[in-house]
């Protein structure tokens, strides 16, 4: 049997999809880096409000063991946003957060810096302001973000977060 | 089965209406869609700039890069029905000045085909069908290196700009569509009649 060229070259591509493949976080990456693009200067710089190491779940006598958590607050001058990094144990951690008053978000986690700006992670607050990252990198690391605003109106400024540790 | 998205080729027309209609959504000011565009087109950049023999780490840049020139001159982009030549142009170019500025080079082969190429191929295995992936890819890795990144790039590129494929494998343009032609007749042989 013959096969078109068109169905070769499908075959083709495929092949080089599966044995080259685009890293995964590819797109990922390349948002990140047109989501901050030329905005670094105009990100208004949360400072750190309240750090506050905590266990969950102990409180009602259950199991300790997956339950340390770590809460951040950080305030800027229009916007607030808590987060919480939960240990899942085993080095499973998970970071959720809250933009106050709530507002749809863009965010991104990664390290400080433009360099590492393509292994950024991202996530969306919806529209009460809740993100969350399941899997969260390890290390030093930042929050940036960005309020989702249509085109033309007036939002609040892009923050970032200094870093701290995950 | 296009498991890492709908792939590119002359198969793939939805691939080209969805970039075209994506990017010209993005220029009447629908932001998001900007991100759909990213995500058709990034992974088709991604196999044309490995076509040029960069390896993946900085392909990834090359990538990134991409699309900061999009984003920063996209006016200059006056057809959305050019978008996906503009940008698979415009990454080889970004590829090509990256590889003169840091000889980063490698030919694909050194770092994919070798580690991944099955270590026999027997005469049974010629004859089983194309969906065998394992048999395709042993196949391609017996072509001409430049008959592997010239099918790579028209397996991937949507509508390809010969003239820029031409200066990125160093061919005068009149000669990629009789290349073409023999390394997919080359590839059937390699193939052993199977396709």
């Amino acid at each position: 049997m013959t096969r078109s060229d068109d169905a070769l070259l499908h075959a083709v591509a495929d092949v080089y999809a599966e044995w080259d493949p685009a890293p995964a976080d590819l797109v990922d990456g390349v948002l990140a880096r047109l989501a901050v693009r030329d905005l670094e200067a105009e990100f208004e710089l949360f400072t750190l409000v309240q750090n506050v190491d905590t266990g969950i779940g102990t409180r009602h006598g259950e199991a300790a063991e997956t339950s340390a958590s770590v809460a951040l607050e950080f305030a800027g001058s229009t916007y607030r946003v808590l987060v919480r990094i939960t240990d899942l144990g085993e080095g499973d951690r998970r970071l959720d957060g809250w933009v106050v008053p709530a507002f749809s978000m863009r965010v991104f986690l990664g390290p400080p810096g433009d360099a590492l700006a393509h292994t950024r992670q991202s996530a969306y607050a919806d529209r009460e302001g809740r993100f969350e990252f399941p899997a969260p990198m390890h290390g030093e690391v930042r929050l940036w973000l960005l309020p989702q605003v249509a085109s033309g109106d007036d939002g609040p400024p892009p923050f970032v977060t200094p870093p701290f540790l995950i | 089965m296009a498991t890492h998205g709908a792939p590119g080729g002359p198969t793939s027309s939805a691939l080209y209406d969805a970039a075209t209609d994506a990017f010209r959504r993005w220029r009447t000011g629908e932001d998001a869609a900007l991100d759909e565009l990213v995500r058709v087109m990034s992974p088709v950049l991604w196999h044309v700039v490995r076509a040029t023999g960069l390896d993946r780490e900085a392909t990834e840049d090359v990538v990134q890069n991409t699309w900061l020139t999009l984003v920063r001159s996209g006016d200059s982009v006056r057809d959305a029905q050019a978008i996906t030549r503009w940008l698979c142009t415009a990454a080889r170019r970004e590829a090509w000045r990256v590889s003169k500025a840091a000889t980063r080079t490698r030919p694909v082969e050194d770092d994919v085909l070798a580690a991944r190429m099955p270590t026999e191929s027997s005469p049974e295995s010629e004859v089983v069908t194309l969906d065998d992936k394992a048999v395709l890819w042993a196949a391609m890795t017996r072509l001409p290196e430049r008959c592997q990144r010239l099918l790579r790039i028209v397996a991937w590129e949507p509508r390809p700009d010969y003239s820029s494929v031409a200066d990125t494998l160093g061919m005068p343009i009149g000669s990629i569509g009789p290349t073409r032609r023999r390394c997919l007749d080359k590839l059937r042989i390699e193939l052993g009649g199977a396709a």
